[in-house]
């Protein structure tokens, strides 16, 4: 088979787009001291969170946008943002019959049937639809273990002192470009709790979708495991069609303590632009979880398979001894695509270990990064880092990249990078198709072949998701 | 222009370029004052640069450097002498010394001597070669240095002439606050074959500033085998860049050991600019005390076909600081483009630090590349090995970081120097411990 067919199997429009029709209560567009004022005000917030969001914006206003990632993109206009969007219908629903059947229709389209999806699953899906959360399940049997999961808002409500203290505590309102700008303006987002030695008994999923053209998304996730504690999160984001660029900053805070383990999954399928690289989603995330205590272990895999520019990172501040912090990573881009993705991995305790598994798949005209890096601390005597960057580009004209940053400090450390490159071979989709097996068959095995590493470390409902996204990238040539 | 420099080598330099006789070539003339503008402009890189990230040049800038005119007293130059090499040029301070160079006589259509005495009879081959390699658009260090041309050496090897004597280009530094700009260009014709050793050395303990830039272009089928040795004294600021071009079917071979330098700093920039070409770049850095040792390599595959094997160690002891950079670049029509690269780290102190980034960017699809990077202390299986053998601690130890090391000295072409940086490496070795 030629390079040229493989191209086109790899050239298939984005299914998802469509634009649910709600009417949204948006405020007008612009940034100032009196927006973040109108949006801390609408949600009825405290005192010290406004005061959080002005300092974040007054830190902000200070800062320039970062130059170093490599991609390219024009300027962005932060005045011509909308930095509030609520549906509104905004009356607490006890049950999913009250839910807008326009909304469910939406999630019928996305292939995710929440009800029956709860319900076979066993999964509690907290629903975020643009900023403000509207449905959520299995909260009564999440609370009888005492596990705290809800929207952001609720939590800054009903437990303020608890978002209080964790709140800006792994992710400084300072931190980069745009995390100030989400700790200014976020909307909403997800908090969770898991109490002192409490396992979650089911795997805690909350689907992001971005539906108000051109308001921009600035949701923000807080998850934090006591002693003992358990959890693993889902993530998974698909979004309508537009031909205006959508801006996205989260920030995802992650606190693990004394024996705790979180791991944090993402499946992102964002618009991603057309095929002449027109629009798509600007996702620009900071993501950072901090191993507190001692054997805690937190672990970050994601499948990035949408948004026209992706820019993100997400880390581990490995402080407790024997923290492990992990990472395993697929990231797809196909037409004009860019994403600089990739992880930190930063050695403080003793006994410290980390694990990066990086792979990049590039197709068409995309660019495709991996940034990473593992830094041993003088203190971190015996830590040690495995890390491996795979890359497969399809086509000539696509780019793929590496920048590795090590930094070692403590001799005692061992940290390996690894890093190939490789095409899918005419002789492997000979053998293939020599065996009686079709050509984008062959495509679809070899690749999943090699993201495999990655997928086998999702839970099972969202392996089959991960597939079939990646299905949908390389439409017809997964079986 | 003529900005207030708050950096005094710039200022140095800058006024002792200014203060140059005009050349009899404008070309050279012309090239000078275009690289005493981008001087002028350019601002010294900080740690805020990505490229000079880990590398603070306050050493340098504390330093109160001026160019040397003269050149100074007599050396003894025979600790640094290479046997199988009888032709040696050498300079002191940057300036040319003919009483300390060695002058054999070399067959036909060889030509090894400076720039100046060359500059009339080669000016055209020198005008296409050099300051074109090595940019000094936007690197400030080889502006300064082309702003300063005035001399250096120039090899030229004739097509299908074959050198089998390596040439030692030898680098002294003997004053102290010293700033020197050394330059070499060498260009090996089609099917031609040479052996270059460039040695920097000190026969002073102080600090100094050395500014080099070397150029090399190699064309079809020519290979050329580069061994370039950094001793400088512990004092010194060393900041060099090398920029080689390879043709069709070129070869370039390179060992670049350093030992010596407070600061030290080397940019290699090799570019295949026809197919086929094959480049191998080892490096080897062995530092301690407060030594900062940073080299940033460059392979740039712009044809295909294009091979490259590279090895970089570094040995840290003390509280040094060892720095790599290595850029992989392969281009759109860089097909069946194969390369290998590998960072080997060694920390032997818990105040030692290694910043190590090998780097790939790739806009090729039909290509094998991969690189490697590693950072860690003595393997402790080895170490019990030889401790049950019945070797004490601190031979076991020696033993494995002298072998560490001697990996890249002994792939160095030239059998004396080899033996010769062995004992500077098990010395080394010794007293870091």
């Amino acid at each position: 088979m030629s390079t040229a067919a493989i191209e086109q199997l790899v050239n298939q429009p984005y299914k998802h787009g469509f634009v649910t029709d709600i009417e949204s209560d948006t405020a007008a567009k612009g940034l100032s001291e009196d927006t973040i004022r109108f949006i801390s005000a609408k949600k009825n917030e405290p005192d010290w969170l406004l005061e959080f969001r002005l300092k974040a914006y007054r830190h902000w206003l200070t800062m320039t946008p970062p130059a170093w990632p490599n991609v390219n993109y024009p300027e962005i206009d932060f005045q011509n943002i909308s930095y509030y969007s609520a549906p509104k219908s905004k009356k607490k629903l006890a049950s999913m019959d009250e839910v807008d059947p326009e909304l469910l229709k939406t999630f019928e389209k996305l292939g995710v049937p929440m009800n029956e999806r709860a319900a076979l699953a066993g999964v509690a899906v907290d629903v975020i639809f643009d900023s403000v959360s509207v449905a959520t399940t299995y909260k009564q049997k999440l609370a009888d273990v005492g596990i705290i999961f809800g929207s952001i808002s609720e939590a800054v409500r009903d437990h303020p002192d608890l978002v209080r203290k964790y709140m800006g505590s792994v992710v400084p309102v300072g931190d980069n470009f745009y995390a100030a700008l989400n700790s200014a303006v976020f909307t909403d987002g997800s908090f969770c709790y898991i109490p002192k030695g409490v396992k979650c008994p089911m795997e805690l999923s909350t689907y992001f979708r971005i539906n108000t053209q051109d308001s921009g998304q600035f949701e923000r996730t807080l998850i934090v495991a006591e002693d003992g504690a358990s959890v693993s999160y889902l993530e998974g984001c698909t979004a309508p069609k537009f031909d205006t660029n959508q801006l996205h900053a989260a920030v995802v805070e992650l606190v693990a303590m004394d024996n705790a383990d979180i791991k944090y999954s993402t499946v992102q399928n964002w618009y991603a632009g057309d095929e002449k690289g027109v629009g798509g989603i600007y996702n620009f995330v900071t993501k950072r979880g901090l191993c507190k205590g001692v054997n805690s272990r937190i672990s970050w895999t994601q499948v990035e398979t949408g948004s026209a520019i992706t820019w993100k990172y997400p880390s581990c501040v490995l402080r407790g001894d024997n923290s492990v912090g992990e990472f395993y990573s697929v990231a797809l881009t196909n037409h004009y695509q860019q994403a600089d993705t990739g992880t930190k991995m930063i050695h403080i305790g003793k006994n410290t270990r980390s694990t990066i598994i990086s792979k990049g798949i590039s197709a068409g005209h995309s660019n495709n990064s991996y940034r990473g890096l593992v830094r041993i601390a003088p203190t971190a005597a015996g830590a040690r880092n495995y890390s491996q960057c795979d890359s497969m580009l399809i086509g000539a004209k696509c780019g793929a990249n590496t920048f590795p940053y090590i930094d070692v400090r403590n001799p005692s450390g061992k940290v390996e990078h690894e890093a190939t490159t490789s095409k899918i071979g005419e002789d492997q989709l000979f053998y293939f198709q020599q065996r009686g097996i079709g050509a984008e068959e062959a495509v679809s095995m070899i690749i999943n072949g090699f993201c495999k590493e990655v997928f086998q470390q999702l839970p099972m409902e969202f392996a089959v998701e991960a597939t079939k996204l990646l299905g949908l990238k390389l439409e017809g040539s997964v079986g | 222009m003529n900005v207030v420099s708050k950096h005094p080598f710039v200022d140095a330099l800058v006024a002792g370029g200014r203060a140059l006789p005009a050349s009899t070539a404008s070309w050279l003339n012309l090239r000078r004052s275009l690289a005493l503008e981008r001087a002028n402009a350019l601002s010294v890189p900080t740690t805020r640069d990505e490229e000079w990230r880990f590398t603070d040049l306050a050493t340098l800038n504390k330093l109160r450097v001026e160019p040397v005119g003269q050149a100074a007293a007599l050396v003894d130059v025979a600790p640094y002498a290479v046997s199988e090499a009888a032709t040696r040029l050498a300079f002191v301070d940057g300036v040319y010394a003919p009483a300390l160079s060695s002058r054999s006589p070399l067959p036909a259509g060889v030509t090894v001597g400076t720039l100046a005495e060359n500059l009339n009879i080669q000016s055209a081959l020198m005008g296409v070669h050099l300051a074109a390699h090595a940019d000094f658009n936007e690197q400030v260090f080889t502006a300064l240095n082309t702003a300063w041309l005035r001399d250096g050496v120039f090899i030229h090897i004739a097509q299908n002439t074959a050198l089998s004597e390596p040439l030692h280009l030898l680098f002294i530094a003997t004053l102290k606050d010293a700033a020197s700009c050394p330059r070499c260009l060498i260009v090996a014709e089609a099917g031609a074959e040479c052996t270059v050793i460039e040695d920097y050395v000190a026969a002073t303990t102080e600090a100094y500033f050395t500014n080099a830039v070397t150029e090399i272009a190699i064309k079809p089928n020519a290979r050329v085998r580069h061994v370039r040795l950094q001793r400088e004294s512990m004092q010194a600021v060393h900041i060099a860049s090398c920029a080689v071009s390879l043709a069709k079917d070129a070869s370039y071979v390179s060992q670049s050991i350093a030992f010596g330098a407070r600061l030290s700093r080397y940019n290699l920039d090799v570019i295949h600019k026809g197919e086929g070409a094959e480049a191998v770049i080892d490096g080897l850095a062995l530092i301690s005390g407060q030594q900062l040792a940073d080299t940033h390599t460059t392979m740039d595959h712009a044809q295909p076909n294009g091979r490259c094997t590279q090895l970089h160690k570094t040995i840290v002891g003390g509280a040094a600081h060892a720095v790599f950079n290595g850029k992989v670049l392969v281009r759109k029509d860089a097909q069946l483009t194969n390369s290998a690269q590998q960072s080997r780290n060694l920390l032997l102190s818990s105040t030692a630090r290694v910043d190590t980034k090998p780097q790939l960017e790739i806009f090729a699809d039909d290509v094998k590349c991969a690189h490697g990077a590693t950072v860690g202390q003595l393997d402790a299986e080895q170490l019990f090995y030889l401790k049950s053998r019945g070797l004490p601690d601190t031979q076991a130890r020696n033993l494995l970081t002298y072998a560490f090391g001697a990996e890249i000295v002994d792939r160095i072409p030239v059998k004396s120097l080899v033996a010769q940086l062995e004992k500077t490496v098990m010395a080394q070795t010794q007293a870091s411990v």
